[in-house]
């Protein structure tokens, strides 16, 4: 992309240039920092316990990182848009829970899983009509939803887990592909698929104006609140959807599958990957390698025999180190340069 | 000026009233933006500018008076009927967003589309093409919002306004918070949309910037229209006391 320096108006463009190539570089640097983070703490942990990297543990590792970058990838569009999900640990249960039972009622078992989709879709969209029409804010919308929902699938199971589904279905969760996980592809997959939704398609780049701003996105004809109705709903529906998979997996269904541990786990890695909680700024890529920075963690920690307890005191550290980090690009970023 | 020998206008509101209550903001407001020219609106606070604005953009209706547009009566129910008639207003605030970029931004809401995906490559060349013709550079149409300078957004603004099919701009204090030298350049910019053929309504308090850009200069004052002047025929002090009220003078 050249420039086109048409005229000769005394507007600084080379200072212009300048200043997009330091952003776009920047913009990367931050992403390469966080792999090199990554690569560092994976030579730390090779060091201290050479089963690290072996091909079990790694394994290992890609598959607890698929769970949460499953929820992470609709969770990424969502805080881009301006919003943010503190649901997903609930509905990632109830998608679970309530293709289970339709499957114990002897529903086949692919109208089973679009009945757990469905749940989570109409789940994610109630998110939607709390914040956008009841101006709720996003944050206690989807917790009071947490709430609710994890509620309500533990009454209606009395707390215990649902199991007893056909081997079709089961296979979908534990089978292997080239010594795998099927797991590990859905993740690439849906991976992918956002990547798409978020860089080139209407959907992506009103994701960034709602988010970048609410008044001038409206303003300019989006209509912001049929957006948040769409994001929520695919966020519901896609966590579900997870919740389904890892039901699979365990053939079981928990109601207490996700919950506030997935739900934090999800927003954290979204978070350290470089999306801004103040919506506009985000990327898949950076919540893949936040999903694995994570994973890498939580089971590097135990693998050199590092006390549980410590786990959650890193990761805390690693969490406010990104947010101020954020912060500090965006005063750079978006200061008026007169 | 001998209006009979004239295209219709581009837009034209006649025997303009709006009130609020007991409040008259406007009375018997006339005003005609003609295509390939700047009338600037000039006032004091409280001379009824802001009502205006709002009237002309839609965001108020009036409760008397007629609107035309290009010589065919218009009604502004809401902004989007503004728009959609051609007439687009460059507020203050300029509702860009910051962290996306130039072609983005100039897009914003009516994004062109290949299939299911952004037609990114058609953006950026109808961008910089749009840009070009407004004789703007601002390096790269890829460029964040955020990084440009007060100037270069209001040119931004301007220029998706005109993007987007407008043949009148009305512009609110296009100078506001501006510097020197990009006064100037916001001044190059508006002159190049005037003689691209638009109609260009400013409405500012800077003097000396309105006798610089401006054929026509309309002073409001108590919500009426109080002169309409050729900027060519007249003075700086002459304007001033109409603002004041220490001239006056049949509309």
């Amino acid at each position: 992309m050249s420039a086109t320096p048409t005229t000769t108006h005394e507007l600084a463009s080379s200072r212009s240039v300048r200043a997009r190539v330091f952003t776009q570089v920047r913009n990367r640097s931050q992403l390469a920092g966080l792999f090199g983070v990554l690569m560092g703490l994976v030579i730390i942990f090779q060091i201290g316990n050479p089963i690290f990297l072996s091909p079990g543990n790694v394994l290992e590792v890609l598959r607890a990182a698929t769970l949460y970058f499953i929820v992470a990838c609709p969770a990424t569009l969502v805080i881009v848009s301006g919003g943010i999900d503190f649901s997903a640990g609930a509905l990632f249960a109830t998608g679970g829970i309530a293709a289970g039972y339709a499957m114990i009622g002897g529903v086949p078992w692919p109208l089973a899983v679009i009945f757990g989709i469905a749940v989570g879709v109409v789940l994610g969209i109630v998110n939607a009509i709390l914040s956008v029409y009841l101006k709720v804010p996003p944050l206690i919308a989807t917790i009071s939803m947490f709430f609710v929902a994890s509620g309500a699938i533990t009454v209606l199971t009395g707390g215990l887990s649902v199991s007893g589904f056909p081997k079709a279905f089961t296979d979908l969760g534990q089978g292997f592909l080239a010594g795998i996980p099927f797991l590990v592809y859905y993740a690439i997959g849906t991976g992918v698929i956002f990547w798409i939704l978020l860089e080139k398609t209407p959907l992506g780049y009103d994701a960034r104006a709602v988010g970048g701003n609410r008044a001038a996105a409206s303003a300019n004809g989006i209509r912001v609140n049929r957006h948040d109705l769409i994001v929520y709903g695919l966020a519901g529906g896609v966590t579900a959807l997870a919740g389904i998979m890892g039901a699979a997996r365990l053939a079981s269904a928990s109601p207490g599958a996700g919950g506030t541990a997935l739900t934090f786990q999800v927003v954290t890695a979204v978070i350290i990957g470089g999306t801004s909680l103040f919506g506009g700024i985000g990327s898949i890529g950076g919540s893949a390698v936040g999903a694995l920075l994570f994973a890498a963690i939580n089971n590097g920690l135990v693998v050199i025999g590092v006390n549980a307890l410590w786990q959650n005191i890193f990761v805390g550290v690693i969490l406010a180190a990104a947010v101020a980090i954020d912060q500090a690009r965006r005063r750079r970023q978006f200061t008026s340069r007169r | 000026m001998n209006a009979a020998d004239r295209p219709a206008p581009a837009l034209e509101l006649a025997n303009i009233t709006k009130r609020f209550g007991r409040v008259t903001a406007l009375e018997g407001v006339n005003l005609v933006a003609n295509s390939g020219e700047i009338l600037a609106i000039v006032g004091d606070n409280g001379a009824g500018k802001s009502t205006l604005i709002k009237t002309i953009s839609g965001v108020y209706r009036p409760d008397e008076g007629s609107i035309f547009v290009n010589g065919q009566p218009a009604v502004f129910a809401n902004p989007a009927d503004a728009r959609a008639a051609g007439v687009a207003t460059v507020f203050q605030d300029l509702a860009l967003v910051e962290c996306l970029d130039v072609s983005t931004n100039m897009f914003l809401g009516q994004l062109p589309r290949k299939g299911w995906f952004v037609d990114r490559k058609r953006m950026d060349e109808e961008s910089r093409h749009f840009l070009d013709e407004l004789k703007v550079t601002v390096g790269d149409v890829h460029t964040q919002i955020g990084m440009l300078s007060g100037g270069q957004r209001q040119i931004i603004s301007i220029a998706r306004a005109v993007r987007a099919g407008a043949h009148t701009v009305l512009l609110d204090e296009p100078t506001a918070a501006l510097g020197v030298r990009e006064t100037q350049h916001a001044a190059n910019i508006i002159v190049a949309l005037r003689d691209k053929g638009n109609a260009v309504i400013c409405v500012s308090h800077d003097m000396e910037f309105v006798f610089k850009v401006a054929d026509r200069v309309q002073v409001m004052r108590l919500g009426r229209v109080v002169g309409t002047k050729t900027v060519a025929d007249t003075t700086r002090d002459d304007v001033i006391a109409l603002i004041t009220g220490a001239k006056k003078e049949a509309a």
